[in-house]
Order: structure tokens, then C-alpha cells, then sequence
């Protein structure tokens, strides 16, 4: 009991010591829905850049966490304080689908209309995420797309297609892995690729409109999903595939390209591995930079974004130091990097093959209804 | 003796914090299980999806829980009985010394450790197969219901063995000599002696580790890839994925109702010894 008491006081204490500090200086309160490598973004890159272009702020950000869970957990931090009038979070960076239900929930703010970079993200996804319409209240941080990485050492001749990869882990069975549907994003990836290679209605499942009749039909795409995973290990999450791949336990597997990218970089991956994108298309998405509702430091935080959606920084930072696909349109940010650093960031997956096979998810409800139905008739 | 206001005052902060975080919370979680989102009002709606997706997952967990509960009784029972009756004084040493470290490493740590170690081309398959005892083409991957029990058993052994030998050390050490002088042998001594006497302790340890880890979420997401897992990660799935708290809480009650009859057993036992729970 006493323990818990300190406990209390100590986390008090803390509480008051931040609060004291914030009135000495400025600080802007970013908080980041992403994985560790998107807080040392800030933390290590932006952060300071901001710091020493605006004398007299402090950067400070949290990371919450990967996927949806921690883009969740910061919109709960946003509802538990909905009653106050300034709210403790400036920037928040968020997913697809936890962006457009905060839109919804109204609590954040337009703001791109107000910064200079605000044209320069005009791909659908900086006005749609998964089918709720956010213009003007998000801008994308970086896209990032999954694609299949594969081991050319032991793999001569790749699946290119969905159909090849089924017929190719039957021969090969346990050589293919993914982490199924609740072990990360790369698994949902991959799961959604398969149904818009199989269950039909792709086009709607991207753009709508929704159906709650259309699952009906995907009973023969789960059958199908649930004899394929008789020949698939499966892999304790994104990071899981990654690591079997590199003590060779699997071959083949969905991936996030920018994670694949920079473990290569870091030398924590086997250098020979290799992506490749099948045919008919795997999905990809962007992170957002948001504002809160009512964020104490608004006006900041949109100088904040702004810089962070610059060409400059999305070259030097998002491209170059760590190997996401730019927010912006690709043009603007082409042009303020070196050719060979583009280039590497197209090696496997060629920007024609973005633009042919890289998809978004599919509608928030139907995302819900593929996962529940996976949960139903795969899995269960 | 204390006034009866005294003791009051003095038992109300602990009786606050319970309430504010234990209580409130709880009656929430229970409200936001039975109320029925779609149609409003109350309703078992969300029981009925959570035992449809989930049934195999509740029995699964039920299952591991268990094991790993018994496991490390045993294990703990045999830690604490060598340094209570063992002889060799540099194998009690070195055993005092390391059977704490695991103790002090968080959950979160031990599970990105077994996934190194007991992964197909892991550590432990690696070094079996450097000494020559087993083919490398034979190794199998232990990441799956094994290693949840691994994992629970390596890390909730230290804290029971840890009760056990302190309870064991406080033994009344004439019963083991008369025991002794009688001629019984060492496992006897163990099993007819000192483990009756430590009893309760151990079923207190027990107790608490099977709570610990029924709440445990990092152990079966990071090494668990298969299906069914276990209740945490349907959980942390059905929020993260849907922002469905309705199943979510229920499949929280189902976990409650688990430990609640394992916390009966508790509270019967403090009550057979005069009300006074350890």
C-alpha cells in the first residue's frame, strides 16, 4: 500500500514538474501513432530541426505504438480530455482508419488549407481514408506500401502472381510465412490482397459504396485463404517474417517496404533479400499528420506540419535517412534529392508498379468485414 | 488498541485507490458487457459473439493458465526442497544465485527473448544441434502453445519458488531431522514433511502467478503466430481492430469468472485459517 502511495505521489510530482516546465518554455506536444523508427524520426530529425528554425520551442513526442492500437489509444487520449478547452496534444500522426473516425468524431481541425504545403499533396489518399472523407484535416507523413520479399538465393524464379504463390507454397509447403490477421499489419496486408485478387468487386471494396450484402459472396475466397494457410508458417508479426527470413526458417513473405529497407540499411537483414509486388496488387497506406481539435498550440503545430511536409524534409528525411515513400507528390520531392538515393528506393519495386499494384485498404466497413470474416472462416 | 474512527482514517486511502482504480473501472467493464450496442438496452449480444469467435480461445487459455500454474508449482516445490535439504554447498550456492534473475526482467523482455531462443533456427535448436545430438533438418520451431508455457514457467517460477523456499527456511528444522534420523529419504522428507507444512504459501503463489497470467498480453502476441491464442490478444484485437468494446469486455468478464473461482479458493482458504488471507 505504501509502495502505491509513493507510486502516486512520484507520478504527481512528474505531472507537476512537466506542467512547470511547459510554462518556462514553449513546448510542442507530438504524439505519434507509430512504431519505434516514427518517434526516433522525430525525436532524432524533425524534432530538432524545428527546435533551432524556432527558438524557444521544444519538441516533445511519445510514440503509442504501431497499427491502429496505437492510433487508438490516441484517440482515446483525445475523447478523455473532449471536455476541456485546450487540449494537451498539438500533433497527433495517425492511420488511415483511426483518422477518418476521428474526422468523424470531430476532433481535429482543418488545417491545410492554412499552410504553404497544403497543395502539394494531391493523391486521393491526402483527401479519402478508407472511405471517410478528410480534405483539409490530414496531411500524409510518408506512404508505405507491402510487397512480398523473397530470398533470390533459394528462389530463382519468384511467384509474380497471387495464383503462382498459391500454386507455389503447395509445392513448397511451410517455405511461405505471414503473421495471420492479429499479429500486425503485413498479415492484414497480405490477407486483403488476396480477397481483392479473389473474392471480385475490388474496385468497390476500395472506393464504395458499401455493401453489407457483398460478403456473401467470399466464401469461396476464404476456403480457398483456409487450405492455403495449411502450407504457410505463420510468423509472430511483422517483424516476426523479417526474422525468420533471416535465420532462413521461411523464404517468402509479406513485408512493409520501408521496415524491409531499413534493416537492410542497418545491416540487420540478410543484403540478398528481395521484393516483389504480385500481381493483382497488395495494399499500402499513409500515416497523417493531424491537429487536434482544440490543441493548446495550434498555430505551431501547423508550422510544425508545415516543415515536415516540405520538399526538403520529406527528401532528406522521409526518402533518404528513412526509406518511406513520400507524402507529397512525388515530383516535388524528386527533384530536391540525388538521382542514386531515388533510385534506391525503387530498386525492387519500380514506380510503374506502385502506380499498377499498389493499392489502398479497402473501406472501413468492408476492412471490418474481411477481418471478422477471416476471423469466422479462416481461423476459426 | 486503535478507536474504531482511527482505523477508518487510517484504512481509507487504501479503500480509495481500491475503489477509484479497481472498482470503477470493473463496474464500467460490466456495464459495457451487457449493455447491447445495436439495439440499446441490455443484453447477452455480445457473450454470444464473443463465444462464437472466441469459445476455443477461452478453453485454450484455461488450458495454458493451468499447465503453467502446475508446472511451476512443481518446479518451485523442487527449487525451494534442494535449499532447504540439499547438501552440496556450491550447487546451493550457484542455484540461490541464479534461480531469482528471471524475477527482475518484465514480461515484454522475456517474450522477445524466447522468440530468439526457441525459434526453429534459434538459439537452443542451435547449440542442440552444434553438440551433434539432433539433425538440423529435425528441429522444429517451439513458438507456438509450448512456448506461452516456457515463457510463463521460466518467468513465474523465481516469484513462487522465491515464497516457497522462504516459507520452507522457516521451517521448524526438528521434524526434517526426526524425519531424518528415522531414516527417510531426502524426496520423502520433501514431499511428506515440508511441502504439507508450506502449503498455503505455495497455494498463495500459485494463485497469484495463474492471475498474473491470465492478464499477460506481450507473451502470446510475440511468440503465439498460431491460432487459437490466448484471451489478451482477442481482446487488444477487438478494440484495436473494430473499437469493439462491447465483445471485448465481455470476453473481460469471461476472464474474471476464470479467476474469480480461483480467488474463491483464496479467500475460502484465508477464512479456514481465521480470516486472515496471506
Amino acid at each position: 500500500m505504501a509502495l502505491k502511495i509513493t507510486n502516486l505521489l512520484a507520478s504527481a510530482a512528474i505531472v507537476l514538474a512537466g506542467t512547470s516546465a511547459a510554462q518556462a518554455q514553449n513546448v510542442l506536444n507530438v504524439v505519434s501513432g507509430g512504431s519505434e523508427n516514427m518517434v526516433d524520426y522525430v525525436t532524432d530529425y524533425l524534432g530538432p530541426l524545428f527546435e533551432e528554425q524556432n527558438p524557444g520551442w521544444t519538441v516533445k513526442v511519445v510514440g503509442t505504438g504501431a497499427g491502429d492500437a496505437g492510433s487508438q489509444t490516441i484517440m482515446e487520449k483525445l475523447v478523455a480530455q473532449s471536455g476541456n478547452d485546450a487540449w494537451d496534444t498539438d500533433v497527433v500522426v495517425v492511420t488511415q482508419l483511426k483518422a477518418g473516425e476521428m474526422v468523424t468524431d470531430g476532433l481535429l481541425q482543418a488545417y491545410v488549407g492554412d499552410i504553404a504545403t497544403g497543395k502539394l499533396a494531391t493523391r486521393d489518399t491526402a483527401k479519402v481514408a478508407l472511405g471517410t472523407n478528410v480534405e483539409g484535416y490530414v496531411m500524409p507523413m510518408f506512404h508505405s506500401q507491402t510487397a512480398i520479399a523473397y530470398n533470390p538465393d533459394v528462389v530463382a524464379n519468384p511467384p509474380k502472381s497471387f495464383d503462382e504463390l498459391k500454386a507455389w507454397t503447395a509445392e513448397h509447403p511451410g517455405a511461405f510465412g505471414y503473421n495471420g490477421i492479429k499479429n500486425g499489419m503485413s498479415g492484414v496486408a497480405f490477407t486483403t490482397g488476396w480477397m481483392y485478387a479473389y473474392a471480385g468487386n475490388a474496385d468497390q471494396l476500395m472506393n464504395g459504396p458499401y455493401d453489407p450484402e457483398l460478403k456473401a459472396n467470399w466464401d469461396k475466397a476464404l476456403a480457398d485463404l483456409k487450405a492455403f494457410n495449411e502450407n504457410v508458417t505463420f510468423t509472430p508479426g511483422n517483424a516476426g517474417t523479417l526474422d525468420m527470413m533471416n535465420r532462413g526458417e521461411i523464404v517468402m513473405g509479406p513485408v512493409w517496404v520501408d521496415m524491409f529497407y531499413t534493416w537492410q540499411a542497418d545491416g540487420r537483414l540478410n543484403p540478398n533479400l528481395k521484393l516483389l509486388l504480385p500481381e493483382p496488387g497488395m495494399p499500402g497506406q499513409p500515416y497523417y499528420y493531424a491537429i487536434p481539435a482544440k490543441a493548446a498550440n495550434a498555430e505551431a503545430a501547423r508550422k510544425f506540419i508545415e516543415l515536415a511536409t516540405s520538399p526538403e524534409v520529406q527528401a532528406e528525411g522521409i526518402v533518404k535517412r528513412f526509406n518511406w515513400y513520400p507524402g507529397i507528390d512525388a515530383q516535388h520531392v524528386e527533384s530536391a534529392l540525388d538521382k542514386a538515393t531515388w533510385d534506391k528506393l525503387f530498386t525492387d519495386v519500380t514506380p510503374a508498379d506502385l502506380a499498377a499494384k499498389g493499392k489502398p485498404f479497402p473501406l472501413g466497413p468492408f476492412f471490418d468485414d474481411i477481418r471478422e470474416a477471416y476471423e469466422v472462416k479462416v481461423s476459426n | 488498541m486503535l478507536s474504531r474512527r482511527a482505523s477508518l482514517i487510517l484504512i481509507a486511502p487504501a479503500v480509495v485507490l481500491l475503489g477509484l482504480l479497481f472498482l470503477y473501472p470493473l463496474s464500467y467493464s460490466l456495464i459495457w458487457a451487457f449493455s447491447d450496442e445495436e439495439l440499446g438496452g441490455w443484453g447477452l449480444q455480445n457473450f454470444i459473439k464473443a463465444w462464437g469467435l472466441y469459445s476455443r480461445d477461452v478453453l485454450f487459455t484455461l488450458i495454458i493458465v493451468t499447465l503453467s500454474t502446475l508446472i511451476i508449482g512443481a518446479v518451485s516445490v523442487a527449487i525451494g526442497g534442494y535449499l532447504t535439504l540439499g547438501e552440496n554447498r556450491v550447487a546451493l550456492a550457484v542455484l540461490r544465485t541464479l534461480y531469482r534473475w528471471p524475477l527482475f526482467i518484465p514480461f515484454v523482455v522475456s517474450a522477445q527473448l524466447m522468440r530468439t531462443f526457441l525459434a526453429k533456427n534459434g538459439m537452443m535448436n542451435n547449440i542442440i544441434t552444434s553438440t551433434g545430438l539432433m539433425d538440423p533438418l529435425a528441429a522444429t520451431s517451439f513458438l507456438d502453445w509450448r512456448g506461452i508455457v516456457i515463457t510463463f514457467v521460466w518467468k513465474q517460477t523465481p516469484f513462487v519458488a522465491l515464497l516457497v523456499a522462504g516459507a520452507m527456511a522457516a521451517l521448524d528444522r526438528s521434524t526434517i531431522e526426526a524425519a531424518r534420523n528415522l531414516g527417510a529419504r531426502r524426496l520423502r522428507i520433501l514431499l511428506g514433511i515440508v511441502v504439507p507444512q508450506v502449503g498455503t504459501t505455495l497455494m498463495v503463489g500459485l494463485i497469484l502467478s495463474y492471475v498474473v497470467m491470465m492478464s499477460v498480453l506481450s507473451v502470446p502476441l510475440m511468440i503465439n503466430a498460431q491460432t487459437p491464442t490466448m484471451i489478451t490478444v482477442d481482446m487488444a484485437w477487438r478494440i484495436n481492430a473494430y473499437s469493439d468494446y462491447g465483445v471485448a469486455n465481455a470476453l473481460g468478464f469471461i476472464t474474471y469468472a476464470m479467476t474469480a473461482v480461483i480467488a474463491w479458493i483464496y479467500l475460502r482458504q484465508g477464512v479456514r485459517e481465521g480470516g486472515r488471507p496471506q
